[in-house]
């Protein structure tokens, strides 16, 4: 019985470690685009730029989902489940993240950009070779420790019936209505990638103490 | 992980080469149309590798940090600044390559003139910042590069040289002061007074004509001074033009060509250094003298 759930677990689980990959991979670019203007010396940039985290991070997660799924085509933009998922949360995603971004980049000391200054390295540069790299090494533990978040904030999206981790399992339930056991299964494969996640983002926070 | 990385690294890299982005950054100068104002002054600018600085006025907010000072760095000359803490030496000293913008003067470094007045065009402060080397008492390397990188990166983004041929320029200069051997090495890795040659390395490789040093051994205990003070002995005896901001007294006396005493803002006075440290004119400067030395 549970040994026929397996597959189509495991199928979920699949798709909700794509889903979290998509929204990551769009997520965290838009989290560095976004720290960078917040951190920008351009009043009017930084403002739009904060009010825009603001907003995002002031959003649930589910209420983001909805505005793309349901939301968007109402104004022309229509997208697969699967698509809007990854867009909703990487929009999350890029609003949690910018702020850890930003605090990553904030704790590059002020002397290493006036020497990189007095060298006569320009901002372009300064910010791709100085800042960014020492900047994300400091937001990475944090940042990994988002991941996990949002690997576990895919399940919302079973309620735009993505075949997701979490979909699966209620679809099993609804057949067999062994709910308890099928969740009870469900929950222990997200666990069985979170708790190694958890683990490797405390290893890397170690390892990374060793340098900067 | 190492995708991970990948997927957050190449984006913004691909981005930042797009958009011009502005981060917290020590006060720049703004960037706008260049005016080169030669003969604005009635002094004419001296040889290359020359500083002057005229009627210089530098506040933060109220505080007058610099008094409408004036004083001069000829070619090859050694130029030794001195005083007690908050007379504005170093203040002074960042004025000459713009890391602090005066509010009023005329800072005229290599040739090119700067008036306070006038706006300075990226162009130009990018020229000065080739002109003229520092090094900070913090050292201020880049930890996450190393050593070699530290000397190499700066010569690749601002002379635009290979890569090949910047690590072999980096590789000669750390030779120059004693650290070939760390090359490869983290400046974690490296003592105080390793780090502090090798920020020496790194600004020596752009081949400036001017070297400034704010108090380049403070941060250092005394041992590892010395070894960072005969670097720049070297480097004076080769006929560098530099600008020092220092209390090691031994080294101002005997090193520097001139000497400069500041106090308060102002210059309390200058001259030849054995003169100042033997018979100063000013009462102020010998009560100075008489606390740093009688240590």
């Amino acid at each position: 019985m549970i040994g026929d759930w397996i597959p189509s677990l495991l199928g979920g689980l699949g798709v909700s470690l794509k889903l979290t990959a998509l929204s990551l991979g769009l997520g965290l670019p838009l989290g560095l685009l976004l720290a960078l203007g917040a951190a920008s010396t351009r009043r009017g940039l930084r403002a739009v730029v904060i009010g825009l985290v603001e907003l995002g991070r002031g959003t649930p997660a589910l209420v983001m989902l909805q505005i793309v799924y349901f939301g968007l085509p109402a104004g022309g933009l229509t997208f697969s489940a699967f698509i809007s998922a990854g867009i909703s949360l990487a929009l999350t995603t890029g609003a949690y993240t910018s702020e850890i971004i930003r605090g990553g980049l904030q704790a590059v000391p002020q002397g290493e950009l006036e020497a990189s200054s007095a060298l006569g390295i320009n901002h372009r540069d300064t910010l791709r070779f100085i800042v960014i790299p020492q900047g994300l090494r400091v937001a990475l533990p944090a940042l990994l420790g988002f991941s996990i978040t949002i690997f576990q904030a895919t399940s919302l999206v079973y309620s735009i019936a993505v075949p997701e981790l979490l979909g699966k399992a209620y679809s099993i339930g609804s057949e067999t209505f062994q709910y308890l056991s099928v969740l009870f299964l469900a929950g222990l494969m997200y666990a069985a990638i979170t708790i190694p996640g958890s683990w490797l983002s405390g290893r890397v926070e170690h390892r990374l103490s060793r340098h900067v | 992980m190492i995708s991970l990385w990948t997927a957050i690294w190449i984006v913004p890299t691909l981005v930042c080469n797009r958009i011009q982005f502005d981060p917290d950054f020590p006060p720049e100068v703004p960037v706008s149309e260049t005016k080169h104002l030669p003969g604005q002054t009635d002094r004419p600018s001296e040889s290359a590798g020359a500083v002057r600085l005229t009627s210089l006025v530098k506040r933060f907010g109220d505080h007058v940090v610099v008094n409408d000072v004036s004083m001069d760095v000829a070619a090859g000359e050694v130029v030794a600044i001195i005083g007690p803490s908050g007379a504005g030496k170093s203040t002074l000293l960042r004025c000459i390559n713009l890391l602090e913008r005066p509010d009023s003067g005329i800072v005229d470094v290599a040739g090119i003139q700067f008036d306070a007045a006038t706006p300075v065009s990226g162009k130009d402060l990018a020229r000065l910042r080739r002109h003229v080397g520092m090094v900070f008492q913090s050292f201020n390397l880049f930890p996450h590069l190393t050593v070699l990188r530290n000397v190499a990166l700066p010569q690749e983004r601002v002379l635009g040289i290979s890569r090949t041929e910047a690590e072999e320029k980096a590789i000669r200069l750390l030779d120059r002061v004693g650290l070939k051997d760390k090359a490869k090495q983290y400046p974690g890795r490296c003592s105080g007074g390793q780090q502090q040659r090798i920020a020496i390395a790194r600004a020596l490789a752009l081949g400036p004509q001017i070297m400034l040093f704010d108090e380049p051994t403070s941060a250092l205990d005394p041992e590892l001074g010395l070894e960072v003070l005969a670097v720049m002995r070297e480097l004076a005896a080769e006929g560098m033009t530099m600008a020092v901001v220092t209390h090691e007294m031994h080294f101002a006396r005997d090193v520097s060509d001139h000497l400069v005493v500041m106090a308060d803002g102002a210059i309390l006075e200058e001259g030849d250094p054995d003169r100042i440290f033997t018979d100063p004119e000013q009462p102020r400067t010998r009560q100075f003298l008489r606390a740093v030395l009688d240590r």
